[in-house]
């Protein structure tokens, strides 16, 4: 049947004009160009040019990048505050991992399993924080952090504890920018959750506890494979989606200090980019970011498919 | 689309092209500008007497505060003064000036005229087309332009005896005081103190006798701004930065200096926050004495109106040495080609420099009057002084101003983030060592400094 249809197709092209096949051939094309051509431009051109001046030293300004080899890549191995700044940035993305994940997946259950007008008014008031602008609700943080007067430390005297200070101290300023952002993302990955479980039919469960189950094995043996699929997607997109807003918590905070201890790759690049004006090391850092991105989604996915195709 | 817009934007090179992508490509996390080119917008007819409009780049322009409408009445005085040069200003944020001035030179459209703050103007001659505007008067103009104006500030801004950039919103450090913290303290607001001793005596009584801060001395900079620094190390006899451009402040008077700002966290005269918490502290009575730029005169005044009375005195000393403060705000930077557009910049900064602009400035923004006898002319500021004093101890300290000191080469503002970053924050805030941390970041600068 299939030669049959391939042989059909081949007489009825070999009967076409040669300009109505080249019109043919070019049509799809036609209207995949606008697309093509905006990739092009706004994605891969800029990727590879970037790729291209890590090789170079140029101030941005400079009428000629001179070309440097490898050295910048050299400098960041070297430079121990981007040693430091990527450690950061896994210890970010590991604290963050739950805030993308399984506080979200909670909260998203939660909610779905209690529908209603009050279900909504919560739903509303998490999702608050994502609509927000980031530089607004950094400096809303600044206020309430203040070590001398701010709310959180006025909220933890009324139970006897001693003030902090939470952006200045080392030791705790980076889980402050965890948590500052992770309200953010739990309320987007709340309505993603949301998203989700809004394809499960509410009549399965329902018959589930006509069976005799119980609610949590309603939650572990229906609801919660369900959301598999959206656990895994949303925990790779944390790795990329979340750090914008870390980014602009960081950058009106706390400037990557003190002594370096929110420092990230991210904001680490923007430095060397925009408050150092090496171009030649920020695209270098650049390089490594987007390799290393590759390299641990890659991984995820390849892990997701393996997993997947056991189960099947 | 008028014909000599079309014309500049054909002639455009190719790279500005390249440059553009490159800084959307590293800027996907920043405000990047998009100006429009200079020449887009007026005629490049010399003759004075034909109508252009020059571009101007201002991070006071456009803020809601003070600031942004004091600049405006700059414009609108100018415009009403030249009717045939119009102004078209530009917002920026501070901390972003230096890199939309790299970004709009790299597209072949920086603005004409541009205020750039100090601790980024070597970095800004280095970097950019700066047209000295000491080159674009004859010298007899230059001269009569500037007869009136601080001669101190002018030599030491000048860079090998030409002025690059016109002092334009300047601020020099003094001690904020809060006069009824210091009368609960058992002291006489009538004599602030005068040296860094006194200022911790003063500090610890607050603490003492009253729930309040003693003291707090902004050297650990949130804009990674190094004027203080410079101010308390040259106030003690030292230098930041080398006559070769290179860190200085790894030797005993530098480490001294900031031994002893460190002593006031140690012995609990000052509070181990950032500037930005001791602002606030200030502002709302909590804290006796602030030691930072006139720059925040106004708004601390505001916070301060109906509050608590608030004083100023001059920059402290450093035991028997002179207060040698360091200036710190901006200057005023041509980047304009075209000859015309010259002209009308330095018509335009002749205008925000004169007496009329410096009433404006101070009166309105609060930055020090860079021609000190304003001060006392019925004409201009009088009327202002004698209502509002809190700028007189730094108008007073105006001829003791030591110059703004640069790092060499193009990681010079990699050294000023490294050096407040790395070791004046840890010194001054968290109790490292100052002599062993100054002398591993400055080994550090001097050796990404030595860099080609």
């Amino acid at each position: 049947m299939t030669q049959l249809s391939q042989v059909a197709g081949g007489r009825g092209v070999s009967h076409a004009p040669p300009s109505g096949r080249l019109r043919d051939r070019a049509r799809p094309w036609l209207y995949l160009a606008p697309v093509i051509v905006a990739l092009l431009v706004w994605v891969y051109g800029p990727l590879v040019f970037t790729g291209v001046l890590s090789f170079m030293d140029w101030n941005l300004t400079a009428p000629h990048p001179s070309w440097v080899g490898t050295d910048n890549y050299t400098l960041l191995t070297d430079d121990p505050r981007f040693g430091e700044a990527v450690r950061n940035t896994l210890v970010y993305a590991a604290a963050m991992l739950p805030f993308a994940t399984l506080v979200p997946m909670a909260l998203a259950v939660a909610l779905w399993k209690r529908p209603g007008r009050v279900s909504n008014v919560y739903r509303t008031l998490l999702f608050l924080p994502v609509v927000l602008a980031p530089v607004a609700t950094a400096v809303v943080w600044q206020f309430l952090l203040d070590p001398l007067s701010g709310l959180v430390n006025v909220a933890l005297g009324w139970f006897g504890l001693d003030p902090r200070n939470w952006l200045g101290d080392p030791s705790s300023a980076l889980y402050v920018i965890v948590l500052i952002t992770a309200l953010k993302v739990v309320a987007l990955n709340t309505l993603l959750f949301g998203a989700a479980l809004a394809t499960l039919d509410r009549g399965l469960l329902e018959a589930a506890a006509l069976d005799g189950a119980t609610e949590w094995d309603i939650t572990r043996h229906l609801v919660l494979p369900h959301l598999r699929r959206a656990l895994v997607l949303l925990g790779l997109l944390s790795l990329v989606v979340t750090w914008p807003w870390i980014f602009s918590n960081v950058a009106v905070l706390t400037q990557g200090g003190p002594d370096g201890s929110t420092d990230n790759v991210y904001y680490r690049m923007f430095l060397y980019a925009f408050a150092f004006f090496d171009a030649g090391t920020a695209s270098a850092a650049a390089v490594v970011i987007t390799a290393g991105l590759a390299v641990v989604l890659g991984l995820g996915l390849l892990l997701t498919g393996r997993r997947q195709r056991v189960v099947t | 689309m008028n014909p000599v817009r079309m014309a500049t934007r054909l002639r455009r090179s190719p790279r500005a092209g390249i440059a553009l992508i490159a800084a959307t490509t590293l800027a996907a996390l920043t405000a990047c500008g998009g100006a429009d080119s200079p020449a887009a917008d007026a005629g490049t007819d010399s003759s004075s007497d034909q109508p252009i409009t020059i571009s101007f780049l201002s991070y006071n322009y456009g803020t809601p505060d003070i600031g942004g409408q004091g600049t405006q009445a700059l414009i609108d005085a100018f415009e009403k003064a030249h009717p045939n040069i119009t102004i078209k200003p530009q917002g920026v944020a501070v901390a972003d000036v230096l890199t939309r001035l790299q970004t709009d030179t790299a597209a072949g459209s920086p603005p004409d005229v541009a205020q750039i703050g100090w601790s980024k103007m070597a970095a800004a001659y280095e970097l950019l087309p700066i047209v000295p505007v000491q080159d674009i008067p004859p010298a007899a103009d230059w001269d009569a332009a500037m007869e009136g104006f601080s001669e101190n500030l002018l030599s030491a801004v000048a860079v090998d005896g030409k002025v690059k950039a016109v002092p334009y919103t300047i601020s020099i450090p003094v001690i904020f005081y809060n006069a009824d913290l210091f009368r609960q303290a058992g002291l006489d607001p009538a004599k602030p103190p005068t040296t860094i001793a006194e200022v911790k005596a003063a500090a610890l009584a607050v603490t003492d006798k009253t729930d309040a801060e003693g003291v707090y001395l902004a050297v650990a900079d949130p804009g990674k701004s190094d004027y203080m620094t410079q101010s308390v190390i040259a106030s003690n006899g030292g230098r930041e930065v080398g006559a070769d451009g290179m860190p200085a402040f790894d030797q005993p008077a530098a480490v001294s200096a900031l031994a002893t700002v460190a002593d006031l966290t140690s012995s609990g005269a000052q509070p181990a926050i950032a500037a930005t918490n001791a602002v606030a502290a200030f502002s709302a009575g909590k804290l006796s004495m602030l030691i930072g730029s006139t720059a925040i005169a106004a708004s601390l005044q505001k916070a301060a109106d109906g509050k608590f009375e608030l004083a100023t005195t001059g920059f402290p000393s450093f035991g028997d040495k002179p207060a040698a403060p360091t200036y710190s705000g901006a200057g005023l930077a041509v980047l304009a080609k075209d000859p015309a557009r010259q002209q009308a910049a330095w018509e335009f900064i002749k205008f925000l420099t004169s007496a009329e602009g410096f009433t404006i400035i101070t009166s309105q923004i609060g930055y020090l009057p860079l021609r000190p006898a304003l001060a006392t002319d019925p004409k201009y500021l009088a009327p202002y002084f004698a209502s509002n004093d809190l700028l007189s101890p730094a108008l007073a300290q105006l001829d003791d101003v030591s110059p703004y000191q640069s790092f060499t080469g193009k990681n010079a503002s990699k050294a000023v983030v490294t050096l407040q970053d790395e070791a004046i924050e840890p010194i001054v805030l968290r109790g490292a060592d100052p002599a062993a941390t100054l002398s591993a970041v400055a080994g550090d600068i001097r050796g990404f400094l030595a860099q080609k």
